[in-house]
Protein backbone atom coordinates (compact mmCIF):
# COMPACT_ATOMS: atom_id res chain seq x y z
CA UNK A 1 0.00 0.00 0.00
CA UNK A 2 1.40 3.41 -0.86
CA UNK A 3 2.04 5.94 1.90
CA UNK A 4 -0.71 8.19 0.57
CA UNK A 5 -3.30 5.42 0.64
CA UNK A 6 -2.13 4.32 4.08
CA UNK A 7 -2.55 7.85 5.41
CA UNK A 8 -5.99 8.20 3.82
CA UNK A 9 -7.04 5.03 5.59
CA UNK A 10 -5.78 6.47 8.87
CA UNK A 11 -2.81 4.09 9.12
CA UNK A 12 0.17 5.82 10.72
CA UNK A 13 3.51 5.45 8.97
CA UNK A 14 6.25 3.86 11.02
CA UNK A 15 8.27 6.53 12.82
CA UNK A 16 11.97 7.02 13.17
CA UNK A 17 12.29 8.60 16.61
CA UNK A 18 14.93 11.30 16.53
CA UNK A 19 15.51 10.82 20.28
CA UNK A 20 15.27 14.60 20.67
CA UNK A 21 12.20 14.72 22.90
CA UNK A 22 10.99 18.14 21.82
CA UNK A 23 11.39 17.39 18.11
CA UNK A 24 9.62 14.03 18.40
CA UNK A 25 6.73 15.84 20.10
CA UNK A 26 6.63 18.42 17.29
CA UNK A 27 6.53 15.57 14.74
CA UNK A 28 3.89 13.57 16.62
CA UNK A 29 6.26 10.71 17.30
CA UNK A 30 9.22 11.16 14.99
CA UNK A 31 10.19 11.39 11.32
CA UNK A 32 8.18 9.06 9.07
CA UNK A 33 10.65 6.26 8.34
CA UNK A 34 12.35 6.51 4.97
CA UNK A 35 11.86 10.26 4.61
CA UNK A 36 14.67 12.47 3.30
CA UNK A 37 14.84 15.65 5.36
CA UNK A 38 16.61 18.89 4.64
CA UNK A 39 18.13 20.34 7.83
CA UNK A 40 18.86 23.89 6.88
CA UNK A 41 20.27 27.01 8.51
CA UNK A 42 23.16 29.42 8.64
CA UNK A 43 26.41 28.72 10.46
CA UNK A 44 26.32 28.16 14.22
CA UNK A 45 22.65 27.29 14.38
CA UNK A 46 23.14 23.65 15.44
CA UNK A 47 22.60 21.70 12.18
CA UNK A 48 25.52 19.32 12.64
CA UNK A 49 24.79 18.89 16.36
CA UNK A 50 21.15 18.01 15.67
CA UNK A 51 22.16 15.58 12.93
CA UNK A 52 24.75 13.85 15.10
CA UNK A 53 22.34 13.54 17.99
CA UNK A 54 19.81 11.95 15.62
CA UNK A 55 22.43 9.35 14.68
CA UNK A 56 23.68 8.72 18.23
CA UNK A 57 20.13 8.05 19.47
CA UNK A 58 19.58 5.71 16.54
CA UNK A 59 22.80 3.84 17.29
CA UNK A 60 21.86 3.61 20.97
CA UNK A 61 18.59 1.98 19.95
CA UNK A 62 20.50 -0.57 17.88
CA UNK A 63 20.10 0.95 14.40
CA UNK A 64 23.12 1.22 12.12
CA UNK A 65 23.88 4.86 11.39
CA UNK A 66 26.13 6.58 8.86
CA UNK A 67 27.55 10.10 8.84
CA UNK A 68 29.05 11.26 5.55
CA UNK A 69 31.21 14.29 6.19
CA UNK A 70 31.76 16.46 3.15
CA UNK A 71 33.22 19.66 4.51
CA UNK A 72 35.56 18.57 7.30
CA UNK A 73 37.36 15.38 8.30
CA UNK A 74 35.20 13.30 10.61
CA UNK A 75 38.11 13.05 13.09
CA UNK A 76 37.97 16.84 13.53
CA UNK A 77 34.18 16.70 13.78
CA UNK A 78 34.33 14.11 16.55
CA UNK A 79 36.93 16.13 18.45
CA UNK A 80 34.55 19.11 18.52
CA UNK A 81 31.46 17.08 19.32
CA UNK A 82 29.51 18.28 22.35
CA UNK A 83 30.48 15.91 25.19
CA UNK A 84 27.10 14.15 25.22
CA UNK A 85 26.51 12.30 28.46
CA UNK A 86 24.71 9.59 26.48
CA UNK A 87 27.49 9.14 23.91
CA UNK A 88 29.35 5.85 24.08
CA UNK A 89 32.61 5.24 22.13
CA UNK A 90 31.60 1.60 21.75
CA UNK A 91 28.91 2.68 19.25
CA UNK A 92 31.75 3.37 16.79
CA UNK A 93 33.73 0.24 17.76
CA UNK A 94 30.61 -1.92 17.28
CA UNK A 95 29.94 -0.43 13.85
CA UNK A 96 26.62 1.07 14.87
CA UNK A 97 27.92 4.56 14.16
CA UNK A 98 30.00 4.83 10.99
CA UNK A 99 31.80 7.93 9.72
CA UNK A 100 32.90 8.31 6.11
CA UNK A 101 34.67 11.31 4.60
CA UNK A 102 33.18 12.21 1.22
CA UNK A 103 36.55 13.24 -0.30
CA UNK A 104 37.78 9.69 0.33
CA UNK A 105 34.70 8.36 -1.46
CA UNK A 106 35.31 10.70 -4.41
CA UNK A 107 38.88 9.46 -4.51
CA UNK A 108 37.79 5.83 -4.49
CA UNK A 109 35.37 6.49 -7.36
CA UNK A 110 37.95 8.47 -9.30
CA UNK A 111 35.83 11.64 -9.17
CA UNK A 112 38.34 14.41 -9.42
CA UNK A 113 36.58 16.98 -11.62
CA UNK A 114 35.08 20.19 -10.33
CA UNK A 115 31.80 19.40 -12.10
CA UNK A 116 30.27 15.93 -12.22
CA UNK A 117 28.60 14.45 -15.29
CA UNK A 118 25.25 12.60 -15.05
CA UNK A 119 27.18 9.34 -15.27
CA UNK A 120 29.37 10.36 -12.33
CA UNK A 121 26.28 11.39 -10.35
CA UNK A 122 24.86 7.90 -10.86
CA UNK A 123 28.18 6.43 -9.71
CA UNK A 124 28.03 8.52 -6.56
CA UNK A 125 24.40 7.61 -5.83
CA UNK A 126 25.18 3.93 -6.43
CA UNK A 127 28.22 4.11 -4.16
CA UNK A 128 26.27 5.72 -1.27
CA UNK A 129 23.26 3.44 -1.66
CA UNK A 130 25.65 0.47 -1.93
CA UNK A 131 27.20 1.36 1.43
CA UNK A 132 23.73 1.84 2.94
CA UNK A 133 22.61 -1.57 1.63
CA UNK A 134 25.79 -3.39 2.58
CA UNK A 135 25.99 -1.99 6.11
CA UNK A 136 22.19 -2.08 6.55
CA UNK A 137 22.15 1.59 7.46
CA UNK A 138 18.85 2.88 8.89
CA UNK A 139 19.87 6.49 9.50
CA UNK A 140 22.05 8.61 7.25
CA UNK A 141 23.37 12.16 7.47
CA UNK A 142 25.17 13.98 4.66
CA UNK A 143 26.86 17.12 5.98
CA UNK A 144 26.57 19.07 3.86
CA UNK A 145 24.46 18.48 0.76
CA UNK A 146 25.30 22.06 -0.25
CA UNK A 147 28.95 21.08 -0.71
CA UNK A 148 27.96 18.09 -2.84
CA UNK A 149 25.63 20.27 -4.91
CA UNK A 150 28.49 22.69 -5.47
CA UNK A 151 30.07 20.04 -7.70
CA UNK A 152 26.82 19.30 -9.54
CA UNK A 153 26.36 22.93 -10.62
CA UNK A 154 23.05 22.73 -12.54
CA UNK A 155 19.52 22.38 -11.19
CA UNK A 156 18.96 19.31 -13.37
CA UNK A 157 21.95 17.51 -11.90
CA UNK A 158 21.06 18.45 -8.31
CA UNK A 159 17.50 17.26 -8.90
CA UNK A 160 18.76 14.00 -10.42
CA UNK A 161 21.16 13.39 -7.50
CA UNK A 162 18.70 14.07 -4.68
CA UNK A 163 15.77 12.26 -6.33
CA UNK A 164 17.83 9.16 -7.12
CA UNK A 165 19.50 9.10 -3.71
CA UNK A 166 16.24 9.78 -1.84
CA UNK A 167 14.48 6.96 -3.74
CA UNK A 168 17.30 4.48 -3.06
CA UNK A 169 17.47 5.36 0.64
CA UNK A 170 13.70 5.21 1.05
CA UNK A 171 13.64 1.77 -0.57
CA UNK A 172 16.05 0.57 2.12
CA UNK A 173 13.90 2.15 4.86
CA UNK A 174 16.76 4.55 5.59
CA UNK A 175 15.78 7.90 7.12
CA UNK A 176 18.13 10.65 5.98
CA UNK A 177 19.08 14.14 7.01
CA UNK A 178 20.70 16.30 4.35
CA UNK A 179 22.40 19.29 5.93
CA UNK A 180 21.96 22.46 3.92
CA UNK A 181 23.91 25.66 4.45
CA UNK A 182 22.30 29.01 3.78
CA UNK A 183 23.34 32.55 4.58
CA UNK A 184 21.45 34.32 7.39
CA UNK A 185 19.71 36.66 4.95
CA UNK A 186 18.51 33.85 2.67
CA UNK A 187 14.80 33.90 1.81
CA UNK A 188 14.76 30.23 0.81
CA UNK A 189 15.65 26.99 2.54
CA UNK A 190 18.53 25.84 0.37
CA UNK A 191 21.40 27.31 -1.61
CA UNK A 192 20.17 26.12 -5.01
CA UNK A 193 16.41 26.13 -4.37
CA UNK A 194 16.05 22.61 -5.76
CA UNK A 195 16.86 20.65 -2.58
CA UNK A 196 13.91 22.09 -0.65
CA UNK A 197 11.40 21.17 -3.34
CA UNK A 198 12.50 17.53 -3.50
CA UNK A 199 12.98 16.79 0.20
CA UNK A 200 10.18 15.09 2.16
CA UNK A 201 10.72 17.44 5.06
CA UNK A 202 12.41 20.71 5.99
CA UNK A 203 13.70 21.59 9.43
CA UNK A 204 15.03 25.12 9.59
CA UNK A 205 17.42 26.27 12.29
CA UNK A 206 18.10 29.93 12.80
CA UNK A 207 19.22 32.78 14.98
CA UNK A 208 16.51 35.17 16.12
CA UNK A 209 17.57 38.58 17.35
CA UNK A 210 15.15 40.13 19.82
CA UNK A 211 16.04 43.41 21.47
CA UNK A 212 19.74 42.58 21.31
CA UNK A 213 19.38 38.98 22.52
CA UNK A 214 20.25 36.18 20.12
CA UNK A 215 18.11 33.04 20.39
CA UNK A 216 18.70 29.74 18.56
CA UNK A 217 15.44 28.69 16.90
CA UNK A 218 14.00 25.64 15.15
CA UNK A 219 10.93 25.25 12.97
CA UNK A 220 9.56 22.30 11.03
CA UNK A 221 8.10 23.86 7.91
CA UNK A 222 7.36 20.66 6.00
CA UNK A 223 7.17 16.95 6.83
CA UNK A 224 5.45 14.51 4.53
CA UNK A 225 3.67 11.62 6.19
CA UNK A 226 2.76 13.24 9.49
CA UNK A 227 0.90 16.16 10.93
CA UNK A 228 3.25 18.43 12.84
CA UNK A 229 3.60 21.75 14.60
CA UNK A 230 4.81 24.56 12.34
CA UNK A 231 5.52 26.91 15.24
CA UNK A 232 8.95 28.29 16.03
CA UNK A 233 10.81 26.89 19.05
CA UNK A 234 13.90 28.06 20.93
CA UNK A 235 16.59 25.46 21.40
CA UNK A 236 19.58 24.87 23.60
CA UNK A 237 22.50 22.56 22.86
CA UNK A 238 23.30 20.76 26.12
CA UNK A 239 25.35 17.74 27.23
CA UNK A 240 22.06 15.83 27.64
CA UNK A 241 21.05 16.72 24.08
CA UNK A 242 18.99 19.38 22.34
CA UNK A 243 16.26 20.91 24.47
CA UNK A 244 13.35 22.87 23.02
CA UNK A 245 10.80 25.30 24.41
CA UNK A 246 8.16 27.34 22.56
CA UNK A 247 9.17 30.80 21.35
CA UNK A 248 7.25 33.25 23.53
CA UNK A 249 5.04 35.21 21.19
CA UNK A 250 4.44 38.11 23.53
CA UNK A 251 7.87 39.26 22.46
CA UNK A 252 7.13 39.35 18.73
CA UNK A 253 6.21 42.96 18.29
CA UNK A 254 3.05 42.63 20.35
CA UNK A 255 4.28 45.36 22.63
CA UNK A 256 7.09 47.83 22.59
CA UNK B 1 4.61 36.20 59.88
CA UNK B 2 7.75 34.39 61.08
CA UNK B 3 9.76 31.66 59.38
CA UNK B 4 7.97 28.82 61.17
CA UNK B 5 4.58 30.16 60.12
CA UNK B 6 5.80 30.40 56.52
CA UNK B 7 7.05 26.81 56.69
CA UNK B 8 3.80 25.55 58.23
CA UNK B 9 1.73 27.15 55.46
CA UNK B 10 3.97 25.56 52.84
CA UNK B 11 3.83 22.16 54.55
CA UNK B 12 0.06 22.19 54.20
CA UNK B 13 0.43 22.25 50.40
CA UNK B 14 1.06 19.11 48.30
CA UNK B 15 3.91 18.55 45.83
CA UNK B 16 3.32 20.37 42.56
CA UNK B 17 1.74 23.38 44.27
CA UNK B 18 2.56 26.90 43.14
CA UNK B 19 2.77 29.68 45.71
CA UNK B 20 3.13 33.44 45.41
CA UNK B 21 5.31 34.44 48.37
CA UNK B 22 4.87 38.19 48.78
CA UNK B 23 7.32 40.01 51.00
CA UNK B 24 6.30 43.25 52.68
CA UNK B 25 8.43 46.29 51.87
CA UNK B 26 8.51 47.64 55.44
CA UNK B 27 11.33 45.86 57.28
CA UNK B 28 12.07 44.16 53.97
CA UNK B 29 15.37 42.56 55.08
CA UNK B 30 13.76 40.89 58.10
CA UNK B 31 10.78 39.72 56.06
CA UNK B 32 13.05 38.38 53.29
CA UNK B 33 15.20 36.42 55.75
CA UNK B 34 12.08 35.07 57.52
CA UNK B 35 10.68 33.93 54.17
CA UNK B 36 13.94 32.28 53.09
CA UNK B 37 14.48 30.66 56.49
CA UNK B 38 10.96 29.27 56.36
CA UNK B 39 11.48 27.88 52.87
CA UNK B 40 15.10 26.77 52.84
CA UNK B 41 15.76 25.83 56.50
CA UNK B 42 12.42 24.47 57.63
CA UNK B 43 10.25 23.46 54.67
CA UNK B 44 12.82 22.19 52.15
CA UNK B 45 14.68 19.69 54.41
CA UNK B 46 11.45 18.17 55.65
CA UNK B 47 10.29 17.40 52.10
CA UNK B 48 13.86 16.39 51.12
CA UNK B 49 13.69 18.73 48.15
CA UNK B 50 16.52 19.66 45.85
CA UNK B 51 16.14 23.35 45.06
CA UNK B 52 16.44 25.13 41.72
CA UNK B 53 16.90 28.79 42.65
CA UNK B 54 16.29 31.16 39.72
CA UNK B 55 17.72 34.54 40.55
CA UNK B 56 17.04 37.60 38.43
CA UNK B 57 17.70 40.04 41.26
CA UNK B 58 20.93 39.26 43.13
CA UNK B 59 23.95 37.49 41.58
CA UNK B 60 24.05 33.86 42.63
CA UNK B 61 27.35 34.15 44.53
CA UNK B 62 25.81 36.84 46.74
CA UNK B 63 22.69 34.72 47.26
CA UNK B 64 24.91 31.81 48.26
CA UNK B 65 26.89 34.00 50.68
CA UNK B 66 23.66 35.26 52.24
CA UNK B 67 22.24 31.76 52.62
CA UNK B 68 25.46 30.54 54.22
CA UNK B 69 25.50 33.51 56.55
CA UNK B 70 22.09 32.41 57.84
CA UNK B 71 23.33 28.80 58.07
CA UNK B 72 21.14 27.49 55.28
CA UNK B 73 22.35 24.30 53.58
CA UNK B 74 23.36 25.30 50.04
CA UNK B 75 24.61 21.85 49.00
CA UNK B 76 21.17 21.00 47.59
CA UNK B 77 20.65 24.27 45.75
CA UNK B 78 21.24 24.69 42.00
CA UNK B 79 21.25 28.28 40.79
CA UNK B 80 19.97 29.61 37.48
CA UNK B 81 21.55 33.07 37.43
CA UNK B 82 20.04 35.53 34.94
CA UNK B 83 21.56 38.68 36.41
CA UNK B 84 25.34 38.26 36.79
CA UNK B 85 25.99 38.51 33.04
CA UNK B 86 24.38 41.91 32.61
CA UNK B 87 26.27 43.10 35.69
CA UNK B 88 29.48 41.89 33.96
CA UNK B 89 30.02 39.68 36.97
CA UNK B 90 30.68 36.14 35.74
CA UNK B 91 34.47 36.03 35.65
CA UNK B 92 34.44 33.49 38.47
CA UNK B 93 31.75 30.94 37.86
CA UNK B 94 30.29 28.98 40.77
CA UNK B 95 29.65 25.27 40.78
CA UNK B 96 26.03 24.13 40.50
CA UNK B 97 25.25 27.40 38.73
CA UNK B 98 24.00 28.00 35.20
CA UNK B 99 24.30 31.51 33.83
CA UNK B 100 21.93 33.23 31.41
CA UNK B 101 22.95 36.34 29.51
CA UNK B 102 20.01 38.48 30.48
CA UNK B 103 16.68 38.32 32.34
CA UNK B 104 15.06 39.21 29.01
CA UNK B 105 15.98 35.76 27.68
CA UNK B 106 12.92 34.12 29.17
CA UNK B 107 13.04 31.12 26.84
CA UNK B 108 16.61 30.44 27.98
CA UNK B 109 15.46 30.52 31.60
CA UNK B 110 12.86 27.87 30.65
CA UNK B 111 15.55 25.85 28.87
CA UNK B 112 17.99 25.92 31.80
CA UNK B 113 15.21 24.92 34.19
CA UNK B 114 14.29 22.09 31.82
CA UNK B 115 17.94 21.00 31.75
CA UNK B 116 18.10 20.88 35.56
CA UNK B 117 14.75 19.08 35.80
CA UNK B 118 16.16 16.36 33.55
CA UNK B 119 19.51 16.23 35.38
CA UNK B 120 17.72 15.97 38.72
CA UNK B 121 15.11 13.54 37.42
CA UNK B 122 15.29 11.28 40.48
CA UNK B 123 15.05 14.09 43.06
CA UNK B 124 12.01 15.74 44.61
CA UNK B 125 12.26 19.30 43.46
CA UNK B 126 11.46 22.80 44.64
CA UNK B 127 11.79 25.80 42.32
CA UNK B 128 12.13 29.34 43.65
CA UNK B 129 11.81 32.28 41.27
CA UNK B 130 13.39 35.41 42.80
CA UNK B 131 11.74 37.65 41.78
CA UNK B 132 8.69 38.52 39.70
CA UNK B 133 9.36 42.23 40.21
CA UNK B 134 12.80 42.22 38.59
CA UNK B 135 11.51 40.13 35.71
CA UNK B 136 8.83 42.79 35.25
CA UNK B 137 11.52 45.49 35.05
CA UNK B 138 13.18 43.73 32.11
CA UNK B 139 10.13 42.29 30.31
CA UNK B 140 6.74 43.48 29.10
CA UNK B 141 3.60 42.20 30.79
CA UNK B 142 2.39 40.06 27.89
CA UNK B 143 5.58 38.07 27.44
CA UNK B 144 5.98 37.76 31.21
CA UNK B 145 2.45 36.39 31.58
CA UNK B 146 3.14 33.88 28.79
CA UNK B 147 6.40 32.86 30.48
CA UNK B 148 4.77 32.38 33.88
CA UNK B 149 1.90 30.40 32.40
CA UNK B 150 4.24 27.98 30.58
CA UNK B 151 6.70 27.74 33.48
CA UNK B 152 4.24 27.11 36.28
CA UNK B 153 2.06 24.67 34.35
CA UNK B 154 5.10 22.74 33.17
CA UNK B 155 6.42 22.51 36.74
CA UNK B 156 3.01 21.55 38.07
CA UNK B 157 2.71 18.74 35.52
CA UNK B 158 6.06 17.43 36.75
CA UNK B 159 5.15 17.67 40.44
CA UNK B 160 7.68 20.43 41.18
CA UNK B 161 6.79 22.69 44.12
CA UNK B 162 7.06 26.28 42.87
CA UNK B 163 7.50 29.47 44.89
CA UNK B 164 7.43 32.87 43.18
CA UNK B 165 8.92 35.64 45.29
CA UNK B 166 7.84 39.25 44.98
CA UNK B 167 7.65 42.51 46.90
CA UNK B 168 4.01 42.96 47.78
CA UNK B 169 3.82 46.73 47.45
CA UNK B 170 5.73 46.71 44.14
CA UNK B 171 3.39 44.32 42.34
CA UNK B 172 1.34 46.11 39.70
CA UNK B 173 -2.25 45.06 39.06
CA UNK B 174 -1.07 43.14 36.01
CA UNK B 175 1.49 41.18 38.04
CA UNK B 176 -1.04 40.47 40.78
CA UNK B 177 -3.46 39.17 38.16
CA UNK B 178 -0.76 36.96 36.63
CA UNK B 179 0.14 35.50 40.02
CA UNK B 180 -3.45 34.85 41.00
CA UNK B 181 -3.98 33.11 37.66
CA UNK B 182 -1.03 30.71 37.93
CA UNK B 183 -0.59 30.26 41.69
CA UNK B 184 -2.62 28.02 43.97
CA UNK B 185 -2.10 30.18 47.06
CA UNK B 186 -0.54 33.41 48.28
CA UNK B 187 1.52 33.88 51.43
CA UNK B 188 2.30 37.40 52.61
CA UNK B 189 5.28 37.90 54.92
CA UNK B 190 5.21 41.21 56.78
Amino acid sequence: MTDVLAEKRGIQRERCKTGIEGLDNILNGGIPRGNTILVTGSCGTGKTTLSLEFLVHGALSGEKCLFISVTEPSSKLLANLIPYEFFDDRLIEQGLLVFIDMPALYERLGLRKTEFTFEEIHMLVNAISGIVRELQIKRLVIDSITSVCFQLKTEEKIREFILKLGKALSDFGCTSLLVSEISPAEQRYSMYGVEEAIADGIIILGNLERKGDLLRTMQVVKMRGTSHSRAKYVLDLTPIGILLVPLLKGGMGAEK
Amino acid sequence: MNSTEVAERLKSMPDGSSIALKIGETNFADNYVAALNGVLKEFMPERRYTCIYVTTTTPSHLCKNLFEMFEMDVSNIYFVDAISHIMMNVSTQMERTTYIESPTMLENILLKIEFLLKKLANENKLLILDSINTLAIHNGNRILAEFLHILVNNLKSKGVFTIILGVEERNSDEISNMLSLVCDDTIVVK
